[in-house]
């Protein structure tokens, strides 16, 4: 009986029937999310904690001939004012183009010109009126192609001025294939200029920091919101010129990143300053008005494409020029092009691409990275323009996309190797679930007319190496209560990433989830990691945690073994117990902890590791294979125009993503739904409308952020493909569901009304406007 | 955003001290959902918001029912007017316009009167009232009442034909005509989000006829597209006599055109003039569809 219980439990474990993974286990911080017993940035206070707030300028090109902060200072309450004559500080950014206070002139909008700190917040908004600023108001230049032009003035003064013109701020170009050969080979060419909006994340929690300098012993410690901590701390001893170790960044519970919080901005290192300049904790927090003029955007670009087919239907080569509005300053957002040029050379096969992209300073607000990287931009174009190839071809939208679509063991031309891929497989399982060119989309009557869109991504899904490691430390230790607790070097933004580890953990040590603890929010304390960005987390720092585990079992392997007086190592962890394979016999977990802690030779229940994916550095001309995997992702959209208002009702939304292999199907579902929500904003309604520099709708009530009531029908059908890199298979998933969104809306647009929309988003007044249009040509050709 | 805050909690109450503050500078706040904003964005030095929120009386909270009217106080919220059956049932178009104001948590507090009082173009529940022609009961601090109709009530954006000295008591909407079998009623908000909207364009109608389906009266008011919510008279006027079921396209244009003639919109940063105007007809025209 023994035996054959045994010989069960060994075929289970060589099937790895998962316990826990898998499973819709909920967020483990969902209570304290709820209940409100979280601790956002928002709800600290220190002791003696003064009250920041910044001063910007009042008009977005300038030259600032004075600063007059007499009355301010004076104003009782007032402990510290400065200027950027009262600090010694190194430029910001990725270009480090940036000055954290601005001198001598004003470039944008948000601009900061001085800073308070004081007893409360009221006396320090007070302050700020009394700050007399002279300004001479100069022209800006707001458009990137303006920017471009010889008669422009250059904007940002900090640049090496490498490139050809004056306001370029960064350059990007890559080619594959014979572009001029397979042009010839093109049986139609399609060219199509897109252009595309400022979008901002709209964080629930608004930007803030609290800063405390220790003067006596000079170190300074920051509670902050970043997703980056160890490039932050880098980046914020870099500005402040102090020694990066000399910071300690602590995380609290972060209300929503989306990219937004990958660049350290200007009021982080200002709150630092006053800080430091007044020996006590600082803390700022923006006003939601703020957080819409003074947080960063998705880049707003221009898209020229240019691509062929041949007369097959193989997509033949694709030509890209994009101008990209960098606004005054350069962030991480300036380096999108590394990501939109995979869209571009490695989405569906294709034989030739020539891209160039630069980013072009302006006197607007600066862009920064948003979920999706520039890849729903770039989707945005090429996947509509795939649409009209096929129009031109006379080939249906569907089978277009299945001829060309990417297969495993493909190596793009950008040296992308595609060791799994479900591309062909979403794009199957969306065409067939949505009844796709089978289901009459029959209009409801004359005034609703109905349409419907394909579109697929490819988005890195295994990292992304950009940084000199793409890795992630784990230690991991067991006490003798036998709780578990993992100090992961990744952070938790909302998208579950505790609650993947806890559960990686808790499967392959069958220990409970309550009493697997995730430590992840102090630099002090956990070992490195690059941070949460490009869908990593669950890859990276899920991988460097089953290494830490694989080390710590041998520990435990080996005290169980001397405990159990087996010679035999198999062993298996469930229900907080060790089980011996071969006698059935099992000791508590916590006990083998104790026996190793408390008995000689006396050694810690604890392992250190560090994962560094397979990926590969990029090389000059950007080839190379940069991620650990690739996602994937098809969405087949179906939409109702109301030709009466211009409205856009996204009816049914069908996904279908590689996510490699499901975790957790409930969060997976959350990171689908809400990228989806999000990307259906981007369609239709979000835009941060700007006239000469300045926000005109730094508010909920004229920024179009869409709410649970306009959430679309959405069926989801994970693809598993089983990425041998992966956590259990898995890859990456978080952005995904963003990017093809927008591209699936505007070609279903495009089909319910026989129309071309090339920009978005698609509001109801510019579909109106299309429909009059249309009128008004068809008229005309009919007289 | 500071200000000093009184709570009466009774008519009486109130009426003192809004006779007490005669020199000052006061502002009311029932719900506060529009006030505490415009506060947040153009604060007011030695400003007394008089919060309305603790007057209990009845005749301010809730509804009355008469032979020839239903008078809702000033303080009956949005929610109300959603949950009451009676309303749903005679008043589709109060009962959408209050459905589709802001969001549930909103129309918890926000208020009939303050909808009314914020005077906004684009005030949904004042919009249905206009429909309507109700009449509002200004009660002053004597403690006399006099009634205007509504659309006498707005002066202009955010402004009313209250006096320092008065406060809006009520809103009374006639009963449908007892002849009335059918009645053609509702609400139609255009916005790009389906909560948390502010109308780009709305237009409320509650149109009712005889037991053979003639059109004997007929209520049109359309909001966001004019300083003021207007009253389309001729538009209604248009459609007395008419069959409703037998509204010809031609006529149904000619319906648009004359509520057209009423909207005099802007620019501004959620539509163009141009816009609003377009949608005005197409959806002046919907409601014979």
């Amino acid at each position: 009986m023994q035996q054959k219980n045994y010989s069960q439990k060994k075929i289970n474990r060589m099937k790895k029937e998962l316990k826990v993974i898998g499973k819709p286990i909920p967020k483990q911080d969902a209570n304290i999310r709820v209940t409100g017993k979280a601790i956002y940035g928002h709800d600290i206070v220190l002791p003696g904690m003064l009250y920041g707030a910044i001063l910007r300028t009042e008009h977005p090109s300038a030259i600032i001939e004075s600063i007059d902060v007499s009355e301010a200072k004076k104003f009782p309450g007032v402990i510290c004012v400065i200027t950027a004559d009262d600090v010694d500080v190194n430029n910001i950014g990725y270009k480090r183009d940036h000055p954290i206070l601005k001198k001598g002139e004003a470039n944008c909008t948000r601009d900061e010109i001085a800073a308070v700190a004081a007893e409360t917040k009221e006396i320090a908004l007070q302050a700020l009126k009394l700050i007399k600023v002279k300004y001479k108001i100069r022209k800006g230049v707001y458009d990137a192609f303006d920017a471009l032009k010889e008669s422009a003035p250059q904007i940002n003064k900090f640049i090496s001025g490498k490139f050809e013109n004056k306001n370029i701020a960064e350059k990007f170009h890559y080619e594959h294939g014979n572009l001029e050969e397979e042009k010839k080979k093109s049986q139609h060419i399609v060219t199509r200029r897109f252009t595309l909006p400022r979008m901002t994340h709209a964080c629930m929690a608004t930007s803030n920091i609290t800063a405390s300098y220790n003067n006596v012993d000079r170190k300074l410690l920051l509670y902050s919101s970043t997703q980056v901590p160890f490039l932050y701390q880098r980046d914020m001893a870099h500005a402040l010129k102090m020694n990066p170790s000399d910071i300690r960044v602590i995380q609290p519970v972060i209300g929503g990143g989306f990219g937004s919080k990958l660049d350290m901005h200007p009021f982080e290192p200002i709150c630092a300053l006053l800080s430091i300049k007044t020996g006590k904790p600082v803390q700022i927090i923006y006003s939601r008005e703020e957080e819409f003029i003074a947080s960063p955007i998705r880049q707003p670009m221009v898209i020229d494409l240019t691509a062929g087919v041949d007369k097959h239907g193989n997509f033949t080569f694709r030509e890209i020029n994009i101008v990209k509005d960098n606004g005054a300053y350069t962030s991480w957002g300036a380096t999108t092009p590394f990501v939109i040029m995979q869209a571009f050379s490695s989405l569906y096969k294709l034989k030739a691409c020539r891209f160039n992209a630069m980013a072009v300073y302006t006197n607007n607000v600066f862009a920064g990275s948003f979920r999706g990287y520039g890849n729903p931009q770039a989707t945005f174009a090429l996947e509509r323009v795939i649409d009209l190839l096929a129009d031109e071809l006379g080939m249906d939208k569907a089978e277009i996309r299945l001829l060309n679509a990417n297969e495993k063991g493909e190596v793009t031309g950008q040296g992308l190797l595609y060791d799994t891929c479900g591309h062909k497989e979403c794009l199957e399982t969306v065409i067939s679930k949505s009844h796709y060119g089978k289901k009459s989309l029959a209009n409801k009557d004359s005034r609703h007319k109905r349409g419907i869109g394909l579109a697929s991504m490819l988005h890195v899904g295994g990292g992304a190496k950009i940084y000199r490691s793409d890795g992630c430390g784990t230690t991991l230790k067991i006490d003798p209560y036998g709780y578990c607790t993992i100090i992961t070097g990744s952070n938790e933004i909302g998208q579950g990433s505790e609650t993947v580890l806890a559960m990686i953990a808790s499967e392959e040590l069958g220990i409970d989830l309550k009493k697997i603890k995730v430590i992840n929010t102090d630099t002090d304390v956990k070992p490195w990691d690059v941070g949460v960005h490009a869908s990593r987390t669950s890859f990276v720092a899920g991988n460097s945690l089953l290494g830490a585990i694989k080390i710590l079992k041998e520990k435990l392997n080996r005290k169980t073994a001397e405990l159990l007086k087996t010679s035999h190592p198999d062993f298996e962890y469930s229900e907080n117990k060790i089980i011996s394979l071969k006698s059935n016999e099992s000791i508590a977990l916590d006990k083998v902890v104790r026996e190793m802690h408390f008995s000689q030779p006396n050694e810690l229940a604890i392992a250190s590791y560090f994962y560094e994916p397979s990926s590969k550095f990029q090389d000059k001309d950007f080839k190379g294979n940069v991620s650990g995997t690739y996602a994937f992702a098809s969405q087949a959209i179906t939409v109702e125009v109301d030709t009466y208002t211009g409205n856009v009702k996204v009816l049914d939304v069908y996904v279908a993503q590689d996510v490699g292999k499901v975790l957790n199907p409930l969060l997976l579902g959350g990171q689908i739904e809400g990228g989806i929500l999000q990307g259906v904003g981007y369609a239709l309604t979000e835009e941060l409308l700007m006239h000469e520099g300045r926000i005109l709708n730094p508010n909920f009530h004229n920024y179009k952020m869409l709410t649970a009531s306009d959430t679309p029908e959405i069926h989801f059908y994970p693809i598993e493909t089983n990425d041998k890199e992966g956590p259990y298979g898995a890859k990456g998933v978080g952005e995904a569901p963003l990017i093809p969104t927008a591209a699936a809306i505007a070609n279903a647009v495009c089909n319910a009304l026989d129309l071309e929309f090339l920009e978005l988003p698609i509001t109801p007044e510019k579909v109106l406007f299309a429909i009059a249009e249309k009128k008004r040509t068809d008229k005309m050709h009919s007289l | 955003m500071n200000f000093e805050i009184i709570n009466p909690s009774s008519t009486e109450e109130l009426l003192g001290t809004i006779k007490s503050l005669q020199k000052e500078k006061f502002r009311f706040g029932a719900g506060c959902t529009d006030l505490l904003m415009e506060l947040k964005k153009n604060p007011e030095e030695n400003l007394t918001v008089i919060n309305l929120s603790q007057v209990k009386d009845a005749s301010f909270t809730g509804i009355k029912k008469t032979t020839n009217q239903f008078r809702l106080g000033a303080l009956f919220t949005a929610h109300k007017i959603v949950i009451n059956e009676e309303l749903k049932i005679n008043f589709p178009v109060l009962h959408q316009s209050a459905l589709t104001l802001a969001s549930t948590q909103i129309r918890q507090v926000a208020t009939v009167g303050g909808n009314l009082c914020t005077a906004s173009p684009s005030g949904d529940i004042a919009c249905a009232l206009v429909a309507l022609e109700a009449q509002c009961e200004i009660l002053g601090t004597t403690g006399k009442t006099r009634t205007v109709p509504v659309t006498d009530f707005f002066m202009g954006p955010r402004k009313t034909v209250l006096k320092s000295n008065e406060v809006l008591y009520s809103i009374s909407v006639p009963v449908n005509n007892k002849l009335s079998k059918n009645i053609l009623s509702g609400f139609i908000k255009v916005g790009t989000r389906r909560s948390m909207e502010c109308s780009v364009v709305s237009i409320a109608y509650h149109i009712q006829t005889d037991e053979h389906g003639n059109i004997i009266n007929a209520g049109v008011a359309i909001g966001a597209s004019a300083p003021t919510i207007r009253f389309a008279k001729e538009a209604c006027e248009f459609l007395i006599g008419k069959k409703l079921k037998h509204i010809s396209h031609k006529e149904k244009e000619k319906f648009a055109e004359k509520v057209l003639s009423y909207a005099a919109p802007i620019t501004d940063i959620r539509a163009t003039a141009w816009y609003r105007k377009e949608v005005l007809f197409n959806i002046s025209k919907s409601i014979f569809e």
